[in-house]
């Protein structure tokens, strides 16, 4: 599904350059949950920003569903972010004119067309991660869990091929957080949804399929779960140590 | 089931949401525009334009602080507009996030970019017209009423706002497409939380600011007359480019303000260490504003100091001359006697006393002229044996005006200026005199000055040797000879009688008399003897017009307007109203735009750094420890530029001053410190709205002290 080749990137700021990706390869089979952990500065977000088609890269390649991003036109990159991706951000990135309902329904509203279809799966989505009660809400008015969760819903209404979350934890509490990532299982239970994920936390992570361990831009290590979840999150615990020692 | 939302319905529902962030927008857009048409309606209405003479200071300073308040309109509006969008990056940015194309956004934010510009810039230029209607109407009925202020306009104005709408128009929607064709959508979402930290430079650049302020006045102020003098020549207009070193002065000075602050704590450095760090990182918008909020504040002392500058002087002579009644007329002209005017005082209960008549000759009088080129550029200087008529008086006359016994010696000329010789109808080049009928000329040498106040008037007086001014009387016409006459009222004057005695005196002169005090009667006689064409003929600010005898053009022109005490000190502010109320005008215009950008500038210092007050709140800081962080921000934002524009302005009053004659005489000194005690108010009008501005961001914060 995704597929991660020899990727570098780096920054400039002012006469000092930053190389922050040092060429990583790796790939995201269709319906795994798969995580990126790392130490703060080792290249997450500016990956997953890359794949995203937020930022260009320098060097290497990204397909995602067979779709090569390099060498995409500015206006192809945002028809494929908008048809083929779904986003959870850290911060929800609500738009807070809009309730809830609209909000989840805006990939497809800025695609041109809400059919009845789309506001079915709305509705749909809504009650499979227990928001339909503030669909008519706005963003001001609900807490960050119900926030994220609609924007997990929001991340589904085009069935995207993969769906890029960015520390959907981050500015939550432990309780909000659990039922977020229990939105992501359900999502990649119930729809079959593949979901990479960019996180800190190491109970988020405890979730997934595989978590991939970035360091200085690079991939350290990657870890598979075979056992149950708490086993894995003691794996991830021990390995995130030694990486770090 | 809720409604199909669309594209378009989504967008118009987000604009709607936005209207709070819109308004800050809205408002700028609309005060800008409402100054700008304001003031272009002022500067190009008929009134002011026929009042203002062409060429002169009063329309050069008119135009100059135009050019400094839409400069300032032309900032505001763009910080403005950079703040609008610097939020609705975020909202741009979530929606290229999630795959909405450039094409796709563009139409939606173009129609709102349009819709709240034309909007707010077309109330704008409505609002104009009442604002100036309320100012217009205020001033007469406040202050002066007079029958030149009548309120009319030329529609013409209205392409500078409409000019200035569409530079708005453009400018919002070039920032637009400037959002959204950047490549980083990140940065786009993040747009509204980057600083803008400032190039921090040393404690140096506030001196070597200071520095390159004088320096640049100086020489921007200096440099033309030079080059007039040293070549002969019209100034270019690149020489307004020496002002140069003045901008990037003020720029260091406000840079030091914002950096450093200009408050030394040797004893305890890390006071408003917190205030200064929120202020530097967001410097660059602070500092441009800063710089604008002082060439308004500097357009406002301009615009605010012309009024005593031009009304003290004059004030004070009124209340100092010698006699109450002063005038002079053609020899040929029926005037009312001393009978005449004594049966006119006893209409109004007064008696006479002093009267005294004395004669004058008119005669040509050579001079150092200056001689255009035919380029129209350059000129030179040559002697001209008859350039210009003046009036004469002879020794004897000059000695029973004044009881002196000055001896003119036969063959020179002694000139009468005033009290303080800032009279400019003083010539010292004159080396013949002519009689104008028989054109007897004599040569004749300057011999210095003598002083009496009521002679030095435009046209002015010279004093010749009793033969000398017999030799020269001989066979002129009594259309070159004249009559002064001075009295004063027994008792306490009325002005009545004297606006009674100016309209006797004003349908008295015959109709070739109604000619300005510029107009040369010598030019015309040697047009016509060498066949060519007169040009005074056909101008006409050459003429008056007897039945605008209360208008300022004719009070200003008139080749024989009588002096009388009670009438100048009651009707100076009506002939004067015209620019009075333009200059007012400025002021009020260029004060409110500085005070609305200080505290804009200072909500928008506060609301962006919330999040720090919450810090330091948490961080256990007191609300007095809070208060003195807002204040010291907003202190820098409104004392800085108020002090540095007021202090320039004034130190550069004191150089027009003394570079006007070389010296800076009494009426001067007490005209420059009315200036101090308009620059005192000013200041506490400042400090007003600063304390209403800390209040305000203290009830944001909710800084209770």
């Amino acid at each position: 599904m995704l597929y991660v080749k020899n990727l570098y990137k780096s920054y400039q700021t002012g006469k000092n350059k930053y190389q922050v990706l040092n060429g990583v390869d790796f790939y995201v089979e269709k319906g795994e949950f798969v995580a990126v952990m790392g130490p703060s500065g080792s290249g997450k977000t500016t990956l997953l920003n890359c794949i995203s088609c937020y930022i260009p890269f320098d060097k290497g390649e990204i397909t995602i569903g067979g779709t090569n991003l390099a060498g995409q036109s500015e206006n192809e990159l945002a028809q494929f972010r908008n048809t083929q991706l779904g986003f959870v951000f850290q911060d929800f990135m609500l738009l807070d004119g809009l309730t809830i309902r609209e909000n989840i329904l805006v990939p497809r509203i800025v695609q041109g067309e809400v059919p009845g279809e789309a506001e079915e799966l709305a509705d749909r989505l809504t009650a499979l991660f227990g928001i339909q009660h503030i669909a008519n809400k706005y963003p001001a008015d609900i807490s960050g869990g119900e926030k994220q969760r609609a924007a997990v819903a929001r991340s589904l209404i085009n069935n995207p091929l993969i769906i890029l979350a960015d520390e959907p934890t981050g500015n939550l509490d432990s309780k909000s957080s659990r039922t977020v990532i229990e939105s992501f299982g359900e999502a990649k239970k119930r729809m079959g949804a593949t979901i990479f994920m960019v996180t800190h936390d190491s109970f988020a992570a405890s979730f997934c399929d595989r978590v991939i361990l970035l360091k200085d831009g690079s991939i350290y290590r990657q870890l598979d779960r075979r056992g149950d979840r708490g086993q894995f999150q003691d794996q991830l615990l021990t390995a995130i140590k030694e990486m770090t020692e | 089931m809720s409604q199909t939302i669309t594209m378009k319905k989504m967008e118009q529902k987000l604009q709607r949401a936005d209207r709070k962030h819109a308004r800050l927008y809205l408002f700028c857009n609309f005060t800008a525009l409402m100054i700008i048409s304001a003031y272009t309606g002022m500067m190009l209405s008929p009134t002011v334009q026929a009042t203002f003479p062409p060429g002169g200071d009063s329309r050069k300073q008119m135009n100059a602080i135009f050019m400094l308040t839409l400069i300032g309109c032309v900032v505001f509006t763009i910080y403005a507009a950079s703040l609008f969008f610097r939020h609705k990056s975020g909202q741009l940015g979530i929606l290229m996030a999630l795959g909405a194309s450039r094409k796709r956004l563009m139409p939606g934010l173009l129609r709102e970019v349009l819709f709240l510009s034309s909007l707010s810039c077309g109330a704008g230029i409505l609002a104009g017209f009442p604002f100036i209607w309320i100012i217009w109407s205020a001033f007469r009925l406040l202050l002066i009423d007079s029958s030149d202020m009548k309120l009319a306009f030329d529609l013409r104005c209205l392409l500078i706002s409409f000019a200035f709408l569409l530079v708005v128009t453009a400018f919002s929607c070039i920032i637009a497409r400037h959002y959204l064709r950047r490549t980083n959508i990140m940065e786009v979402i993040r747009e509204e939380h980057i600083s803008e930290p400032v190039k921090e430079l040393g404690k140096w650049c506030a001196p070597a600011g200071c520095a390159l302020l004088a320096a640049g006045v100086l020489l921007g102020y200096c440099a033309p007359g030079f080059y007039r003098k040293q070549y002969n020549s019209l100034t270019p207009s690149w020489m307004g480019i020496l002002y140069a070193p003045a901008f990037a002065g003020l720029y260091m000075i406000m840079l030091h303000a914002v950096v450093h602050g200009f408050r030394s704590h040797k004893h305890n450095p890390y006071k408003n260490i917190i205030a200064r760090s929120m202020m530097k990182f967001q410097g660059r918008q602070t500092v441009n504003n800063m710089i604008v909020v002082t060439l308004l504040i500097a357009g406002a002392c301009f615009g605010i100091f012309y009024i005593p500058m031009v009304s003290i002087g004059p004030l004070m002579g009124y209340a100092a001359q010698p006699y109450d009644y002063f005038y002079h007329y053609r020899a040929d002209q029926a005037l009312p006697d001393k009978a005449a005017v004594e049966t006119l005082a006893g209409e109004y209960g007064l008696s006479l006393k002093d009267w005294d008549e004395m004669e004058y000759i008119s005669l040509g009088f050579g001079s150092m002229s200056t001689i255009m080129e035919e380029d129209g550029e350059h000129w030179r200087k040559e002697y001209v044996p008859i350039a210009q008529e003046i009036r004469a008086i002879s020794e004897d006359t000059w000695n029973a005006l004044t009881g002196e016994a000055t001896d003119v010696l036969p063959g020179t000329y002694l000139c009468i200026t005033n009290a303080e010789e800032t009279s400019i109808s003083t010539n010292s080049s004159a080396r013949h005199i002519t009689n104008m009928v028989t054109r007897t000329q004599i040569p004749t040498e300057y011999a210095g000055l003598l002083h009496y106040d009521l002679l030095a008037d435009r046209r002015g007086y010279r004093i010749l040797d009793n033969t000398d001014y017999a030799l020269l009387s001989e066979g002129l016409t009594a259309d070159w000879k004249g009559k002064i006459v001075r009295f004063n009222v027994d008792g306490k004057d009325n002005y009545p009688f004297a606006d009674a005695l100016f309209h006797r005196i004003v349908a008295s002169f015959d109709e070739d008399c109604f000619i300005s005090s510029f107009y040369e009667r010598t030019d015309s006689i040697l047009a016509e003897e060498q066949g060519i064409p007169d040009w005074q003929a056909s101008d006409s600010m050459m003429l008056v017009n007897p039945k605008e005898a209360d208008s300022i053009h004719f009070r200003q022109l008139w080749e024989y307007i009588p002096n009388f005490r009670v009438l100048s000190q009651n009707d100076f502010l009506l002939s004067t109203s015209v620019f009075l109320m333009m200059f007012l005008f400025i002021f009020i215009v260029c004060i409110l735009t500085a005070l609305i950008i200080c505290y804009t500038r200072c909500q928008t210092i506060a609301l962006n750094n919330r999040y720090v007050f919450d810090d330091l709140r948490k961080l256990g800081a007191s609300p007095a420890f809070l208060d003195r962080e807002v204040k010291s921000q907003c202190g820098s934002v409104f004392k800085v530029p108020a002090a540095v524009a007021m202090i320039a302005v004034y130190l550069l009053f004191i150089l027009l001053v003394y570079g006007n004659d070389g010296q800076i005489v009494f009426s001067e000194i007490v005209a420059l410190g009315a200036c101090l005690g308009v620059e005192a108010a000013l200041c506490m009008l400042t400090y007003g709205i600063y304390q209403a501005t800390v209040a305000g961001i203290r009830r944001k914060l909710e800084i209770s002290v």
